[in-house]
């Protein structure tokens, strides 16, 4: 099953911190976004593969806009 | 008309059993509503009817219907009843967890919920009922509003006398007066969908709910976009932008929600509301407060993780998570007595106040201020969202609106600073003569100083050697000035605490506030609107 991660707001990524290919547990951070000078992590909504990553350090996102894709 | 039905044996006797009879017969064709083919297409379409969503709200066989003799009979040339079209609106009392409220809803299986002459009379008649009983009203909607074929009754086609009373006086008088819980079931358009906002509390179902202006027909020819009923009003749109306060997977979970708000309300503005028994130790503390806010100003935390903690445990009742989302605000209790909440989550837009922000937070205090409930704010506002987007929301204005509104509540509020506490936005987080206690996080001023260091000491940073250190060394030297004990040592808050007090604190500040809550009953200044 494939899991999409999408922006709750918008911002700029300021960390992330998997790559297409990586396992995650549930709970492991994926990226933190910077918003309006607060960190704001995401964490795994679901344990699996990184499949897919559609943006990189430092794009500015928009909400809703999706960050990638976990396949459990 | 009806005499010509009595057979002529029954006039010569003394009884009125043929007439007794009749009242059966058309209270047995009422509960047949729209026909078992009718009934059958709604289930089929995963809806239940308007009477079993009642049967789902009230407590076993409370029901007590109002009008179940109005609706349209039809007769055979001899004058017998042959069928009898039920108004379709049902209307009636009704007990939810003992206690009664009126009950109303549109009935989907005759004319898809568009009123019939009687069921507009009775959905008209449910908020008349409600203030004039001071009842809480709950309404479950599914139905369109007017028809331009009219009601389709005799004298359908005049229009109202120039002496009607206003028709929409009652619904906002309702909500001046009494709760007012509403839940959109199947399609809700027009009339129905306006009645559906006017309330305090509104949720809708997921899976078969959408709410509309107007529906995809009328859309269609009017703007000549193609949209279906979801992608116009389902929950995906309505949760989001504060048209509905919540949303619950199915029929059922939406009754839930509004039994669950109604047992936090009094049943009107006259009384206060219910305290119940509470197991939750007053002084009960908790030591994963002292660790749930980071020393990094930058890192966010979860508020939702204080309100839990801190309020009777399971008791925190969230009303529009969806939108205006950097705000929360909800009922809890503590020590079985309701309370509104209100706090920031800096993990949206770090908190700040966004124009739905401010709307979700001054219908939350005209909610609390109509119905005399104590306020509970967690602050964490760094102040009104900025950029672009912002100033086309008008942001200054929606949360300058709620800055007001909290200075006209007469409700005790008690404001807990967690965190930030800056600017403008953040005197909507405190109530007029309000208790105020800040924990050691807490940081006040007139902006954060990140951003105030890059406006007020531009040039200084800019001739500096090295312009980030002097940033760095400016912010940490203003940022020692934000912090709350200089504030206190000048009593500028009521008092500083640990953390892990923050329920015994507010459960004696509750304690203290009760001798003011009886004399704020009746009319406010000010109530709620949509």
């Amino acid at each position: 099953m494939m899991t999409k991660i999408e922006f709750e707001t918008g911002g700029s990524v300021w960390k992330l911190l998997v790559k297409p290919g990586d396992r995650v547990s549930q709970g492991d951070t994926l990226l933190i976004l910077e918003v309006m000078k607060m960190e704001v992590a995401y964490p795994a909504p679901v344990a699996g593969e990184v499949t897919s990553v559609y943006v990189a350090e430092g794009d500015a996102v928009e909400e809703d806009q999706l960050a990638l894709e976990i396949t459990s | 008309m009806i005499t010509a039905i009595i057979k002529k044996d029954a006039t010569e006797s003394m009884t009125w059993e043929t007439e007794a009879d009749e009242i059966a017969r058309r209270r047995e064709l009422a509960l047949a509503q729209g026909g078992a083919e009718a009934i059958a297409k709604q289930h089929g379409q995963g809806r239940l009817t308007v009477r079993e969503r009642i049967d789902t709200l009230l407590d076993p066989g409370s029901l007590e219907e109002i009008g179940p003799a109005a609706g349209s009979p039809q007769y055979d040339d001899q004058g017998q009843l042959i069928a009898f079209d039920p108004a379709n609106f049902v209307l009636g009392f009704g007990k939810v967890n003992g206690r009664r409220i009126i009950v109303g809803g549109e009935d989907f299986t005759m004319r898809g919920g568009s009123p019939s002459p009687a069921g507009l009379r009775k959905s008209v008649y449910a908020e008349e009922l409600a203030v004039q009983y001071r009842l809480p009203l709950v309404r479950l909607h599914e139905g369109a509003g007017g028809s331009v074929g009219g009601t389709g009754g005799k004298g359908a086609s005049l229009p109202g006398a120039v002496n009607t009373p206003a028709r929409f006086r009652s619904v906002a008088q309702a909500m001046a007066t009494v709760p007012v819980a509403t839940a959109a079931l199947g399609a809700v358009a027009g009339l129905p969908a306006g009645r559906l906002v006017a309330s305090h509390f509104s949720v809708m179902s997921k899976a078969t709910a959408q709410v509309l202006t107007a529906g995809p027909a009328v859309v269609e020819r009017a703007m000549g976009e193609q949209k279906s009923k979801d992608e116009l009003g389902g929950w995906k749109v309505h949760t989001k932008n504060g048209t509905v306060d919540n949303g619950a997977e199915d029929e059922v979970g939406c009754v839930a929600e509004i039994r669950r708000f109604l047992s936090f309300m009094p049943d009107n503005i006259y009384q206060l509301a219910p305290v119940l028994g509470c197991d939750d130790p007053v002084d009960r503390c908790d030591e994963a407060l002292l660790t749930v806010v980071p020393r990094n100003r930058r890192q966010a935390f979860e508020m939702r993780t204080i309100i839990a903690s801190v309020f009777d445990v399971g008791s925190f009742f969230e009303i529009g998570r969806g939108y205006g989302r950097s705000q929360i605000t909800g009922l809890a209790r503590l020590n079985g007595q309701t309370v509104g909440v209100w706090a920031n989550d800096c993990k949206f837009l770090a908190g700040s106040m966004t124009a739905h922000g401010a709307q979700k937070a001054r219908r939350f205090m005209e909610l609390c201020e109509t119905f005399s409930l104590p306020i509970v704010s967690l602050v964490d506002e760094p102040g009104f969202m900025i950029g672009s987007q912002a100033e086309r929301e008008a942001t200054i204005r929606h949360g300058t609106a709620a800055v007001l509104t909290a200075a006209m509540t007469t409700v005790p509020w008690v404001s807990v600073m967690i965190r930030r506490s800056f600017g403008v936005a953040q005197a909507a987080h405190y109530g007029p003569e309000g208790y105020v206690i800040a924990w050691p996080s807490a940081e006040s001023g007139p902006l954060p100083v990140e951003g105030g260091v890059a406006v007020a000491f531009g040039k200084d940073i800019a001739a500096a050697p090295d312009p980030d250190a002097r940033r760095r060394e400016l912010e940490e030297q203003l940022s020692a000035k934000q912090s709350p004990f200089p504030r206190a040592e000048a009593l500028g808050v009521h008092d500083l605490i640990d953390p892990r007090q923050t329920r015994p604190e507010l459960c004696r500040w509750l304690d203290r506030v009760q001798p003011l809550l009886p004399s704020l009953l009746g009319p406010t200044a000010f109530s709620i609107r949509p």
